[in-house]
């Protein structure tokens, strides 16, 4: 065995990696593209011209910028969601609880917000916030210790506790925490069934004098927060903990082959067990944004479905956080987009509703033939380079 | 021209994959009714050259004809229908299903829509009784042994068809006496006219069956040459482009303080004991062999020792400190290296990259992880050490290690388990699916570890490496060490007595009751 005549140049080989790396991230584009001509069949059949109908899309929601601002803001939560559901399947759990997890988060946060009264904001807001994660983490205790500890599998687990979740925040909000200094104007109407408002020591604030600097001027409205850039960091902190940090390692390797992990002397049970509770710490911020950005208070009517959208925001980032990043703006867009044609185009809300579907489908299928062929013809490229002297 | 009578002829093949050339300009030809072995060191490009002429890669550049006609396949589905099938390394094979139905899945008989389930366990029988295969067609696949596994893929091919077979390392995963069955049988399909493409390591093995031998050397065919016409230590030149010396250098080494003992340990896996009051001991600068029929509790018995299988009784005692049931972390911490026998299950995490790989287990050491950071550089660094301390072919750290060939991975997890000088080294079949240069570099390395003061225990189904680099030789049968032996006193023949139960229970030099 002669190691003789071999260079291992350490700068050769990172290149080549790179190389990977852009054509990979290429094949999300085409996925996008082949998503929409799919879709233009739906549009023709209910007598849309699919041209007309994109380009309403595009320009209703890059025409303004609070229109921009808002895509923005619809993608904060899902950025968070992503990202919650993206650590379990990188250990190789799926946690469809982020739905539950995130209400009992927002629930924690909430009564942190309002029951503790004088604290300056810079401590009270992330008190806050960490109460979120609390709740999340809190609420994703449950399935992982008892997957753990009795083998119970996690999806049953949490499915079940998501609608736990919404029943007891129901009975928390209507029967223990109900605002009742709300003030009725007139016998008009009802109170909200919601709980007393934030300290505006708690509130998260908006973007607006920040962008102002770079001379971006948004309307008040526009609800677009700081929790965005809070995403954005922790979507950073997750690439980190995940590829530079020897839990991140274990992490992943727990995530493709448990026994190895084992026989290397980790103790997969363990990894379980921090990484869910770390994907529910995430998944109780999913809420924040709407909670201590919009509204200031919770109630019955807190938005719904950002777990679920996590699922697909994860599947097309391919659990990647940047990729996440991108994949949670793309739905923000659709979202923004999906009222642009509604109001302008007349397409109706279901036909909507069954497009974005369609075109979070065709993107996951989609990316996974790109992705193999990309790989097929890198291959040959490669070889091209590597031809005979 | 010879071409006429080639079944198959592989004309100017070349494939590339990043950075490397797996074959190149590979030409070679198989003549009908013969066994044609292919032999190569590790990373070769032997399995890259079979995916090619199953359809399964395509070839950058060069042709295959099949009875000289050019034949393109574009997948293996399209090979099988021309009449050529492989058998791979690692079985396909539905756990759950019955032989009869595995043999079948695909090319179902099938009855106004419906699967034929009697007529395919009567044309599977068939097909055992014709190519005088022993295996029950109604038997589950999970229940049956690795050596009828094998033959349920080779039925598969025979089942569709196939007159051109090829197997990639089919004996890697056997014990000897299967080996023989394997051989009777490529005997018999060639007695009925079929055509047989094997890779082996084992030169004696190729020597014995074949008739034929093409050798490959980093992806270039060195020759193909007759059996008769040439000895295993010029194959062995060929291969590896040097003279290859078959003797390992071992010195006299007085053994010195025990370093692993176990003492009545007894384990059990649902009900069952797999361990039965099993006792050895490991001495500093000693290598200790387990010989045995796979199956006799081998697995179980590296897995207690390593913590990944609860004892129920007995203790194990690392340097007199009692190690029983604790955590495979910290056993590992005491000085632990352990070679799993299944490297794809146990050994490697697959998607993930060479250098995570070759730092696994040692990734929290202070070498590699600073303050919570994983110091990438190092990291890097000891790897590519690591690669070329064992010659671990490869195009890149940043590869995943499934790119890497089978033995190649093996030579990885090797290189990984002999970093920084191990206390005890446990190596469970460390030498399987690697080339001869390869095997002899781990025995001698396991020589060298023992030599420095290291205990080395070593498990392997392989007689012939168990009596060439132990000092002392423990027969396992039934989960229980049967005998022990010094190295002069061993003999293939009492061992094998001892391996099949057919002598039990004596401790030599422990004659006193
Ligand atoms: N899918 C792949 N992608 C990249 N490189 C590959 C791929 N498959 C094989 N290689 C490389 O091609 C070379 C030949 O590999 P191959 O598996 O054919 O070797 P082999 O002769 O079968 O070796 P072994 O005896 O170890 O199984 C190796 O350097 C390997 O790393
Ligand atoms: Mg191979």
């Amino acid at each position: 065995m002669t190691p003789g005549g071999k260079s291992l140049k350490l700068a050769r080989r990172l290149k080549g990696a790179t190389k990977y790396a852009i054509l990979d991230a290429v094949s999300p584009i085409v996925a996008v593209l082949f998503a929409m001509a799919v879709a233009s069949i739906a549009l023709v059949i209910i007598g849309k011209n699919p041209f007309q109908v994109y380009a309403t899309m595009v320009s209703f929601s890059f025409g303004r910028a609070d229109s921009v601002a808002s895509i923005f803001f619809k993608a904060t939560p899902l950025i968070f969601s992503g990202l919650a559901v993206a650590v379990g399947f990188r250990v190789g759990l799926f946690n469809i609880g982020v739905e539950g997890q995130y209400l009992m988060g927002a629930f924690l946060a909430s009564w942190a917000g309002f029951a503790i009264k004088g604290l300056p904001g810079y401590v009270h807001l992330p008190l806050v916030i960490l109460a979120g994660a609390l709740g999340g983490a809190l609420w994703a205790f449950v399935p992982i210790w008892l997957k753990v500890k009795r083998g119970v599998h996690e999806v049953i687990t949490t499915i079940m506790l998501n609608h736990t979740a919404f029943l007891l925040l129901h009975y928390l909000i209507f029967d223990v925490f109900m605002d009742k200094s709300q003030v009725v104007v007139g016998g008009a109407g009802s109170p909200r069934v919601r709980m007393p408002p934030i300290e505006l020591s708690a509130r998260v604030p908006n973007l607006h004098d920040a962008l102002a600097v770079f001379g971006i001027n948004l309307p008040a409205h526009a609800a677009v927060n700081w929790l965005l850039i809070g995403g954005i960091a922790l979507a950073v902190g997750v690439w980190y903990l995940l590829w530079r940090t020897p839990f991140g390692l274990e992490l992943r390797t727990v995530g493709h082959n448990p026994r190895a992990a084992e026989t290397a002397g980790i103790r997969p049970q363990v990894v379980y067990f921090k990484a869910f509770l770390l994907s529910g710490a995430v998944a109780g911020l999913v809420g924040l944004s709407d909670l201590l950005g919009y509204f200031g208070y919770l109630d019955i009517d807190f938005p719904r479905g950002y777990g679920f959208a996590g699922i697909a925001v994860a599947l097309v980032g391919r659990n990647s956080p940047f990729g996440i990043i991108l994949a949670a703006l793309l739905f923000g867009f659709l979202s923004r987009g999906g009222l642009g044609i509604q109001v302008l185009e007349r397409v109706p809300m279901e036909t909507y509703v069954i497009l974005q579907g369609l075109i979070i489908l065709s993107i996951v299928v989609a990316s996974e033939v790109v992705r193999r062929y990309v790989r097929a013809q890198q291959k040959k490229e490669e070889a091209a380079a590597h031809a005979e002297p | 021209m010879g071409v006429s009578e080639a079944v198959l002829r592989v004309d100017g093949v070349t494939k590339r994959f990043p950075g490397v050339v797996a074959n190149d300009d590979v030409s070679f030809d198989v003549r009908p009714g013969e066994i044609h072995a292919v032999v190569g060191e590790n990373g070769a490009g032997k399995s890259t050259l079979m995916k090619i002429i199953t359809g399964l890669y395509p070839p950058d550049k060069g042709e295959i004809f099949l009875r000289g006609l050019p034949a393109a396949f574009r997948s293996p589905r399209q090979a099988i229908a021309a009449g050529i099938g492989m058998v791979h390394q690692h079985f396909m094979l539905v756990q759950n299903f019955t032989v009869a139905e595995n043999v079948i899945l695909g090319a179902e008989p099938a009855r106004r829509g419906l699967i034929d389930l009697r007529e395919a366990a009567r044309q599977v029988a068939e097909l055992c009784r014709r190519f005088g295969l022993k295996v029950d067609p109604l038997a589950r696949v999970e229940d049956i042994s690795v050596g009828e596994q094998q033959r349920v893929e080779i039925l598969k091919v025979l089942y569709r068809g196939a007159d051109l077979i090829i197997l990639d390392e089919p004996t890697a995963v056997l014990v000897p006496q299967e080996v023989s069955e394997l051989f009777e049988h490529l005997l018999t399909l060639k007695e009925q006219g079929k055509t047989v493409v094997f890779i082996s390591h084992k030169l004696d093995e190729v020597l014995r069956v074949s008739d034929r031998i093409t050798v490959l050397r980093r992806g270039r065919v060195v020759g193909t040459v007759r059996t008769g016409g040439v000895t295993r230590q010029r194959l062995a030149e060929m291969m590896v482009g040097r003279p290859v010396l078959f003797d390992l250098r071992r010195s006299a080494n007085p053994p010195g303080d025990p370093v692993l003992a176990l003492e009545g340990v007894t384990a059990s896996l649902g009900g069952r004991e797999v361990l039965r009051d099993l006792s050895l001991v490991v001495r500093s600068g000693e290598v200790y062999g387990v010989a045995g029929v796979e199956g006799n509790g081998q697995t179980e018995l590296a897995e207690a020792i390593m913590g990944l299988r609860p004892v129920d009784s007995g203790e194990i005692r690392l340097r007199g400190e009692n190690i029983t049931n604790l955590p495979t972390g910290e056993v590992r911490q005491r000085g632990v290296a352990y070679i799993p026998e299944d490297r794809h299950r146990r050994g490697l995490a697959l998607p993930m990259t060479v250098w995570e790989n070759a730092i696994l287990g040692t990734h929290r050491s202070s070498e590699f992880a600073s303050r919570g950071r994983l110091d990438l550089r190092r990291a890097f660094r000891a790897t590519e050490e690591s690669v070329l301390r064992f010659d671990v072919r490869l195009t890149s750290i940043l590869a995943p290690v499934q790119t890497l060939s089978g033995g190649n991975q093996q030579k990885l997890i090797l290189a990984r388990e002999f970093r920084g000088q191990p206390a005890f080294i446990l190596a469970a079949q460390p030498t399987r699916g690697l080339d001869i240069g390869a095997t002899e570099f781990v025995r001698q390395q396991l020589l060298s570890a023992r030599d420095s003061g290291a205990a080395v225990l070593l498990i392997s189904a392989d007689l012939e490496e168990i009596l060439s680099v132990s000092d002392r030789i423990g027969v396992i049968y039934n989960g229980h060490i049967q005998a022990e032996f010094s190295q002069d006193e061993a003999d293939p023949r009492t061992l094998g007595a001892y391996m099949t139960g057919a002598r039990t229970r004596e401790r030599k030099g422990a004659a006193g009751r």
